[in-house]
C-alpha cells in the first residue's frame, strides 16, 4: 500500500505543476462553459443543467482519453518508465494512481461547475447530488480505463493522439453532449448508442434534467463499471514499461473488448428501444 | 567457499534468426566487482537486463543471489540496485520526492537523507529534475540504485556521456561501493574505469566471452609488445643491434630518444641498457610502457572499445 500511496502523491503533485493539466483540466471545461452559459443566459428553451452536463462529458473525456492516454505514452516514450521497471512493482500501482488522480483533479472542477450554475446562473440544486457524483466518478475512471488501453497498445505519442482523436471527435459529437441526439438521423442515433460516453450522457441528462434516480441507470452503471474493470485488466495485462517493446498489432483487438459492454448495450437499445 | 552472488551457465538468447548470447558462462563472487567489456551489440545490455528480470532468456540457467531472475523477479528486484543506462524522469519531479517515492517501493530502505549526504545532493534536494546537471542526474541515478541497501548493484554504462570532471567524482563515489565490499556488475565503455574499478573483467564479443580474468592478468597473457622508451646524451646509430623479440625500433628527428617495440620487455630492457654502456653513452630517461586492457582488448576483439 506504500507505493499506492506514494504514486497517488506523486501524480497529484506533478499534475498540479503541469500548466496544460491546469489548463485543460480546469481553464478549457470553465471557459467553455462560461460562453455557453452568457450566450444561453436567459433563453427558456436551453436549461442550465444541460450546459453543465455538456461541459462535464467534454471534461470527462479529456481528462480520461487525453489525461491517461497520452500522458503513460509520453512517460514511455521519455525512458521514465523504465526506471520503475527495475524496481519490485508491478504496473498495478501506477494504473491505480492514475485512475484515481484523474478522479481527485477532476472532482474540483466539477463543484466549481455546480457551484457557478446555481449562485450565477440560478440552476437549481438537483435532488440526487450525490448520486450525480458517484456516477461521474463512474464515468471519470471508466474512461480513464479507455484511456490506458490506447496508451498501452499505441507504439507512439503520435498514434496515441490519432487514436485519441478517433475516439474523442465521435464520442463528443455523437453521445449527445454538444448536438441534440435528436437531430441525427435515426441510423445516426443507433450508431450513437454503441458510444460509451452516451450512456454516461443518458444518465446525467436524466439525473440533472429529469430528476431521475441512480437505480435508474443501472444500465450505463453495469457497462461503465464492467468497462473500469475489463480495462484495468486489459492494460495490466498490455501495460509496457519501454518503448522498445513492441506490441503485436492484433493486441489492439483489445480496444473492441473494453467497448464489447457498450456494444452489447447499444445492440440490446437498437433492437428493443422502448426498454 | 560462498554461494556465488550469481551464476550464469550456457546462458543463450535470441531474437529471432539473431543470436544475440551464444552460451555463457561465468560466476560472480560475493564483494567482487566484475566488469564486462564488449564493443556495441556484443550481448552486454543483454546478458546485464536478463539478470536484472527484465528480459526473458532462451536457454540456460541463472541464479542472481539464488534467485531465477525469470521466475522471482518481484523478489529478485527487492534486493538488488540498478543504475540504468539509459532512463530519465519527470522533470518536475524534486530530488527528494524521487527517492521519497521508489523507497516505497521497497521492504526496506536507507535512510534518505543520509543518502542525499553521500551522494553529495543534500542542498539539491528540492530541485527539480529538469534543472539537475548531468552530473547531479547520474549522482540521483546511483542513490535510487542504492535506496534498498542492495546486496547486489548493476551499473550499466554508469559515467556515459559525462565530461572527465564528472566521471572523476562518480569514479570516487564507486570506489567507496567497492570499499564496502558490494557485489558490483558493472559495464562500461571506458577501458580506465574497467582497470581502476574491476577485480575482474569478462571480455563479451558477438555474444561469447572470450576472455575472463584480473585486468592485470589479463594484460600478462596478451601477446601486445610492450614499448620501451629511452633518451641519452647522445645520438643512435642508425645499425643497431637486433635484440631477441623485437618488433620494431624507431629514433626520433633529435636522434637521442629511441623507441624498442618488444614482446619480452624485461629481456630486452638489459639487453639495451647493456648496449647503451657499452657504447658509453650516458642514460638521461628509460620509461617501458606495457599493454593496456584496451590493447588486449583490441588484440581480441580486433575493435576499439568504443567504437
Amino acid at each position: 500500500m506504500k507505493a499506492y500511496a506514494a504514486l497517488i502523491g506523486l501524480d497529484l503533485r506533478l499534475a498540479l505543476r503541469q500548466r496544460s493539466v491546469l489548463f485543460y483540466n480546469y481553464l478549457f471545461p470553465l471557459i467553455f462553459f462560461a460562453v455557453f452559459a452568457e450566450v444561453t443566459h436567459g433563453d427558456p428553451s436551453v436549461e442550465m443543467a444541460q450546459i453543465v452536463v455538456m461541459v462535464t462529458i467534454l471534461g470527462v473525456l479529456n481528462n480520461g482519453l487525453v489525461g491517461a492516454g497520452m500522458r503513460a505514452v509520453q512517460e514511455r516514450e521519455a525512458n521514465i518508465l523504465r526506471r520503475y521497471k527495475v524496481t519490485p512493482i508491478t504496473a498495478a500501482p501506477l494504473l491505480v494512481a492514475s485512475t484515481i488522480v484523474g478522479w481527485i483533479l477532476f472532482l474540483p472542477l466539477v463543484i466549481f461547475l455546480f457551484g457557478l450554475a446555481h449562485y450565477r446562473y440560478g440552476m437549481p440544486w438537483p435532488a440526487n447530488l450525490g448520486e450525480i457524483f458517484f456516477f461521474i466518478t463512474l464515468g471519470i475512471v471508466a474512461f480513464r480505463a479507455i484511456g490506458m488501453i490506447l496508451a498501452a497498445v499505441a507504439n507512439s505519442t503520435q498514434e496515441s493522439q490519432i487514436m485519441v482523436q478517433l475516439i474523442y471527435l465521435p464520442m463528443l459529437l455523437l453521445s449527445g453532449a454538444t448536438l441534440p441526439v435528436a437531430m441525427f438521423p435515426h441510423w445516426l442515433q443507433v450508431v450513437g448508442q454503441f458510444l460509451p460516453a452516451t450512456h454516461l450522457v443518458s444518465g446525467m441528462q436524466g439525473m440533472m434534467l429529469r430528476q431521475e434516480t441512480l437505480s435508474m441507470q443501472k444500465e450505463a452503471i453495469a457497462a461503465l463499471a464492467m468497462t473500469t474493470a475489463v480495462g484495468l485488466f486489459v492494460s495490466y495485462k498490455l501495460f509496457r514499461w519501454e518503448k522498445e517493446e513492441k506490441i503485436r498489432a492484433s493486441a489492439k483487438l483489445w480496444i473492441g473488448a473494453v467497448l464489447l459492454p457498450f456494444v452489447a448495450l447499444g445492440a440490446w437499445r437498437a433492437l428493443f428501444p422502448g426498454r | 567457499m560462498p554461494e556465488p552472488a550469481i551464476s550464469v551457465r550456457a546462458l543463450t538468447k535470441s531474437y529471432g534468426a539473431v543470436e544475440a548470447l551464444r552460451g555463457i558462462d561465468f560466476e560472480i563472487q560475493p564483494g567482487e566487482v566484475f566488469g564486462l567489456l564488449g564493443p556495441n551489440g556484443a550481448g552486454k545490455t543483454t546478458t546485464v537486463e536478463i539478470l536484472e528480470g527484465l528480459r526473458p532468456r532462451s536457454g540456460g540457467e541463472v541464479a542472481v543471489l539464488g534467485f531465477d531472475p525469470e521466475k522471482q523477479k518481484i523478489q529478485l528486484k527487492d534486493r538488488i540496485g540498478v543504475c540504468l543506462q539509459a532512463t530519465n524522469m519527470s522533470e518536475k519531479i524534486r530530488v527528494r520526492e524521487a527517492l521519497h517515492v521508489f523507497s516505497s517501493f521497497y521492504r526496506r530502505s536507507v535512510d534518505t537523507n543520509a543518502l542525499l549526504r553521500r551522494l553529495q545532493l543534500e542542498d539539491k534536494c528540492d530541485a527539480f529534475y529538469g534543472t539537475l546537471s548531468g552530473g547531479q542526474k547520474q549522482r540521483l541515478a546511483l542513490a535510487l540504485a542504492l535506496l534498498n541497501d542492495p546486496a547486489l548493484l548493476f551499473l550499466d554504462e554508469p559515467t556515459s556521456g559525462l565530461d572527465a570532471q564528472v566521471r572523476a567524482e562518480i569514479h570516487g563515489l564507486l570506489e567507496q561501493l567497492r570499499g564496502e565490499k558490494r557485489t558490483i556488475l558493472l559495464t562500461t565503455h571506458y577501458i580506465e574505469e574497467a582497470e581502476r574499478l574491476c577485480d575482474r573483467v569478462a571480455i563479451l564479443d558477438q555474444g561469447r566471452i572470450i576472455a575472463m580474468d584480473t585486468p592485470r592478468q589479463l594484460q600478462r597473457q596478451s601477446r601486445a609488445a610492450s614499448t620501451i622508451v629511452v633518451t641519452c646524451d647522445k645520438a643512435f646509430p642508425q645499425d643497431r643491434p637486433a635484440w631477441p623479440e623485437v618488433v620494431n625500433s624507431t629514433v626520433d628527428e633529435t636522434g637521442r630518444t629511441l623507441t624498442v617495440v618488444s614482446r619480452r620487455a624485461a629481456a630486452t630492457l638489459v639487453e639495451l641498457i647493456k648496449w647503451i654502456d657499452q657504447k658509453g653513452f650516458e642514460l638521461l630517461d628509460v620509461h617501458l610502457k606495457q599493454p593496456t586492457l584496451e590493447d588486449v582488448f583490441i588484440e581480441l576483439t580486433g575493435k576499439r572499445l568504443r567504437e
